[in-house]
């Protein structure tokens, strides 16, 4: 199919939002800032610590269809390896992203093209995540030794449009719901009882001064897994998982959640990553252009301020969404079972 | 343990051996920020300052041991273009070939770009493998971008432009990004393709209240969050912006509205170097 023909469908979409009134087709436009639906299921992956199956764009009539993406968070453990490089453990911990593909919903692609996109999609998503202004208060295991590693995989089951959208959401979903296990340093520390010997021997009794900081480093050397009736307590830091919002360019006007026959046809598109802390004002985690078009610096300060609104909408209906979940799976779950005994 | 190795009837060394540790006085750059406490002022530099970068470097050094500044184009005879640019410890040489045939059979009317990178393992403190890398991919990726609108593609059907970008060494990933961005543009310029304008980039950090640009190595990580903007002043639009980090929006605006300035300066350096050469 030729550009043109793609940048045909994006304009009538354009003109028909314009020419409202236009009742006499069936057809239902949406509006240029509106989202398709988004259904959102967490707890989908029981053996994982966090997961989540986010789908966008399922039309209502149908119970197929749209951009569907199956997200679930592992946490492992590896060393701190303190001055080490970027792909060792951290001290508190750290978060490493990765989006695949599946090859269902790329069909058209070669598999060395698929790892290029996927390569593409994890850059970015990581690029967010990853970052030390969101790791997590509570990935440490022991101080200077053991740290979980988060790995989130987000595996795309199908792709039609607003892929990075509903990648960010997924994302957030997953690290809301993830819980991280109760762990306990333990020590283990030699039988004392031969010390005590002969009396002829001028030995020093050990110190057991409470002042001497010597031993605060050396006792923990491993941890156990605390038997616990849930899964641990959920993952610090909920409020800072940010949302992403795209904002498809064209020349004087921008929509959004673009199909991929509507991306094909956009000349620019600007991938804004903000998070709404509740202590403080919202902020920016990440932007990205994409696209062989370009823009100048008014027209992106207006629509980082906009992108702001859009975003905030997002998050706050995936906020009251996920709570919903949580209630779902934990006080409504328990009312259900004491019912039906 | 060391049963088997130990020895009684000799005087044996230590079970343990470690390399000697040298002190590392060459990159002094690396104590710099020690003692650097969130509010205090740059070292070394103003925040606003770039790593200067020089059209042409003088005749003689003023001293030994103080590193040539510049920008140089055509060093590469075999290339359709290049350049080279030097500024404190960041070098890259990039080369253009094109357009020349693209190889693959599928039929595009528009031209494609193709840009590859390659960091050389001493590019960093800490030795990169030479085989195709992760992140090569993705600052190609971010040159590109940043390249794409400026040249003329749609007089070039059938043919791909190759860029191929050397990092020989790096000092802060979004600088060398920014450097290569320039290199680039002026190698495609040097190589009589057609362009709409040059493409300057510019990378900025923000230190608590500040906005630091051209950041080297240590000042990223002393920031809170980066900025990266490509952008072609004889136009004025942006073409590329790609933001990592935790940065309020107003901080935001002011680094890329710095970063804007400062690639007009750049600008200006790129065309004489271009001219002179």
């Amino acid at each position: 199919m030729s550009h043109s023909h793609f940048e045909g469908l994006a304009m009538d979409r354009l003109t028909r939002h314009i020419s409202t009134g236009s009742k006499s087709t069936s057809w239902r436009w949406p509006s240029l800032h509106q989202f398709r639906a988004v259904t959102l299921q967490t707890g989908v992956v029981p053996v994982a610590n966090g997961s989540a199956l986010l789908n966008l764009g399922r039309s209502s009539d149908e119970s197929i269809g749209g951009t569907e993406i199956l997200a679930s968070a592992k946490l492992e453990v590896e060393d701190v390896d303190i001055g080490g490089d970027s792909s060792s453990g951290v001290e508190g911990g750290r978060i490493v992203g990765e989006k695949q593909s599946s090859p269902a919903a790329y069909s058209h692609l070669s598999a060395a093209a698929l790892d290029d996109l996927q390569h593409d999609y994890s850059t970015i998503l990581n690029d967010v995540l990853s970052h030390a202004s969101l790791r997590p208060p509570n990935l440490g295991i022991i101080p200077g030794r053991k740290a979980w590693l988060l790995a989130l995989d987000l595996i795309v089951l199908s792709d039609v449009g607003n892929i990075y959208d509903a990648l960010f959401m997924a994302a957030r979903a997953v690290l809301w719901d993830t819980r991280v296990p109760k762990t306990r340093a333990v020590e283990y520390r030699p039988n004392r009882e031969g010390v005590k010997g002969s009396t002829d021997m001028d030995l020093d009794p050990e110190s057991q001064s409470g002042l001497d900081t010597r031993r605060s480093k050396a006792p923990a050397a491993d941890f156990e897994l605390e038997d616990y009736w849930d899964d641990g307590p959920a993952l610090g830091g909920r409020d800072l998982w940010p949302v992403s919002i795209t904002l498809n360019l064209f020349p004087g006007v921008h929509f959004l959640d673009a199909t991929t026959q509507e991306e094909a046809a956009t000349p620019l598109r600007l991938i804004l990553v903000y998070s709404f802390p509740t202590k403080s004002r919202a902020a920016l985690h990440g932007m990205h252009l994409l696209g062989p078009g370009d823009i100048d610096l008014a027209q992106i300060e207006s629509l980082v301020k906009e992108g702001e609104k859009y975003a905030l909408d997002i998050y706050t209906g995936l906020n009251t969404k996920l709570k919903d979940e949580e209630l779902r799976r934990t006080d409504k779950a328990r009312l259900k079972f004491s019912a039906a005994r | 343990m060391a049963q088997s190795g130990f020895d009684r009837r000799r005087v044996n060394g230590p079970n343990e051996s470690l390399q000697p540790v040298y002190d590392d006085g060459i990159k002094e750059s690396n104590v710099l920020y020690k003692a650097w406490k969130p509010g205090e002022a740059r070292r070394k530099r103003q925040a606003k300052d770039i790593r200067p970068i020089c059209a042409r470097h003088t005749a003689t050094p003023p001293t030994p041991f103080v590193t040539q500044t510049v920008l140089k184009t055509g060093f590469i005879k075999q290339a359709n273009g290049s350049a080279y640019i030097e500024t404190e410890h960041t070098k890259v040489a990039c080369a253009v070939y094109g357009p020349r045939q693209s190889k693959s059979s599928s039929y595009h009317e528009i031209g494609r770009l193709s840009v590859e990178v390659k960091f050389t393992p001493f590019s960093s403190l800490v030795r990169r493998v030479p085989i195709r890398d992760a992140e090569d991919r993705s600052v190609a990726n971010l040159i590109q971008q940043a390249l794409t609108s400026s040249v003329r593609l749609d007089l070039l059907p059938k043919s791909v432009i190759d860029i191929f970008v050397t990092v020989i060494e790096c000092d802060g990933i979004e600088s060398c990004i920014a450097a290569a961005t320039v290199a680039a543009s002026t190698s495609l310029a040097k190589a009589g393709i057609e362009m709409l304008g040059l493409v300057i980039s510019c990378s900025g950090a923000v230190v608590g209240d500040d906005v630091w640009l051209d950041p080297n190595e240590e000042e990223t990580q002393l920031a809170s969050g980066i900025l990266l903007c490509a952008c072609m002043p004889a136009l004025g639009v942006m073409t590329n912006v790609w933001q990592t980090g935790c940065l309020p929006l107003a901080k935001a605006f002011q680094s890329l509205q710095l970063c804007q300035e400062r690639c007009i300066d750049i600008h200006q350096i790129a065309a004489q170097a271009l001219h002179e050469d």
